[in-house]
């Protein structure tokens, strides 16, 4: 597998050296270490189990986000300074840092063990209940979730069409496409977050404290909505350096990245739909 | 299946459960015909992708509707005759639809009447008209794009 990468094109350039700090840094794995530690306090406060515990995990979380803050910000001015000429401002491109069809299949592994978790989570719920939906659930109305069906993929097909375009050098059509699934993209949010989750929640039909239905339900579409969110700051950054002139036939590694996660995304919202939606009406 | 196929497998498992779960099968007559299985004889164009995003859509199609575990077998017997489309189209994809309308029919046969308690007569018959519309639909069409591409071919050869 070989996706066009941002590097392809690349004019060959001396092998810029990566200053120290930034190669050999041990604050990703500490403050990884302290965001476990402050999930795990925060677990502990909201059960009411030890709270003194739980204060002192939450704020050793806080001390280390200080001491990075601290050792490191000195650094940002340089690190700012030595990677902004690495990004290209025409069709001339300077070489990516990371291999990006690499960084998308680690990334996709990472939100199918997420989302897996969560699915896993759901199957362990419902197969304590001898049915399911638990009696007293509502049936919830499919209508908003059809048109956010629709509404990915129409996404997907458009954003295939703008990276088919792109392989043949038709920039303009590349880039209505891709602004297309920007603003597609971004009714999906605005269709959860702005209508269903407001229009279940006020009126009563459906919250997070309905049972476990709806704690699994607002879990897993809210979940779901946070990706939906990261694939349209994606797009906004791949329109942004698309109308810059930074893809071209051989150099589409950042589009195809974020459309494969799009993808995916697309792929866990079918699931959804069929589980929460469709699945719901069973007992009705 | 590379990474960059990944588009086309997701738009038709998207095509397969969203037109299964979203839509509402299309009656014509006295039968029903499911949108979903249109797609089929379009396998011959896309590939393994489409057998995969077909299975899929299926699994997941299959994950909202109640009925019996056994019917989770069902993908299963689509992918087989999907991939007989695949193979089939170097010489006749119409071929490789018949073959497909026949194995998912023969299985919907057996299924029907476990799951929804209909006689096997009736889920017989059943079976094969819905699965042969559906299936025959979506290969008028694989047809019409076909020649549309080859117009197009040809055009801009000349």
């Amino acid at each position: 597998m070989k996706m066009g990468t941002d590097a392809e094109t690349s004019p060959a350039q001396p092998e810029e050296h990566v200053p120290e700090y930034l190669e050999h840094s041990a604050w990703p794995v500490l403050i990884a270490l302290a965001t476990g530690v402050a999930l795990t306090g925060l677990f502990f406060l909201f059960k009411h189990l030890v709270l003194l515990a739980g204060t002192l995990m939450m704020l050793s979380f806080g001390a280390v986000l200080v001491g990075f803050l601290y050792s490191e910000t000195k650094n940002w001015a340089s690190a700012v300074s030595k990677s902004l000429p690495r990004l290209p401002r025409d069709t001339i491109l300077g070489p990516f840092p990371v291999d990006i069809s690499l960084t998308i299949q680690i990334i996709i592994l990472t939100e199918l063990l997420l989302f897996g978790g969560a699915f896993g989570m759901y199957f362990a719920i419902r197969l304590q209940f001898p049915f399911w939906p638990p009696a007293g659930t509502p049936i919830l109305d499919d209508f908003i979730a059809r048109i956010q069906t629709l509404v990915l993929i129409s996404s997907s097909v458009l954003v295939e069409w703008a990276v088919w375009q792109l392989k043949r050098g038709r920039q303009r059509a590349f880039k209505a496409g891709i602004v297309g699934t920007t603003i597609l993209g971004s009714l999906f949010p605005i269709l959860q977050f702005g209508f269903e989750w407001p229009h279940l929640i006020l009126n009563n039909i459906l919250t997070p404290a309905s049972g476990f239905f709806g704690a699994t339900f607002f879990l897993l579409t809210g979940i779901h909505g946070a990706h939906v969110v990261a694939g349209v700051i994606a797009y906004v950054y791949t329109d942004i350096r698309a109308f810059m002139g930074q893809y071209s036939p051989k150099n589409h590694g950042f589009v195809e990245a974020s459309s494969t996660y799009w993808h995916f995304v697309h792929i866990i919202w079918l699931v959804l739909f069929a589980l929460m939606w469709q699945g719901s009406r069973l007992l009705g | 299946m590379k990474l960059e196929d990944f588009g086309r497998f997701v738009i038709f498992t998207a095509i397969y459960a969203a037109g299964t779960l979203g839509l509402p099968k299309i009656p014509l007559f006295a039968y029903q015909i499911k949108i979903g299985e249109m797609a089929s004889a379009f396998v011959a164009i896309f590939g393994m992708p489409a057998v995969f995003g077909l299975t899929l859509g299926q699994f997941i199609a299959n994950l909202g509707v109640e009925a019996s575990p056994i019917a989770s077998l069902s993908p299963l017997f689509s992918f087989i005759g999907l991939l007989i489309i695949h193979y089939a189209r170097k010489f006749s994809t119409l071929a490789g639809c018949v073959a497909y309308v026949i194995i998912t029919s023969l299985w919907l046969t057996f299924l029907l009447p476990i799951s929804s308690g209909i006689s096997l007569t009736e889920a017989a018959y059943s079976a094969f008209i819905d699965q042969f519309i559906a299936v025959i639909i979506g290969y008028c069409a694989y047809v019409l794009v076909c020649k549309t591409m080859l117009s197009k071919a040809q055009a801009a050869s000349n």
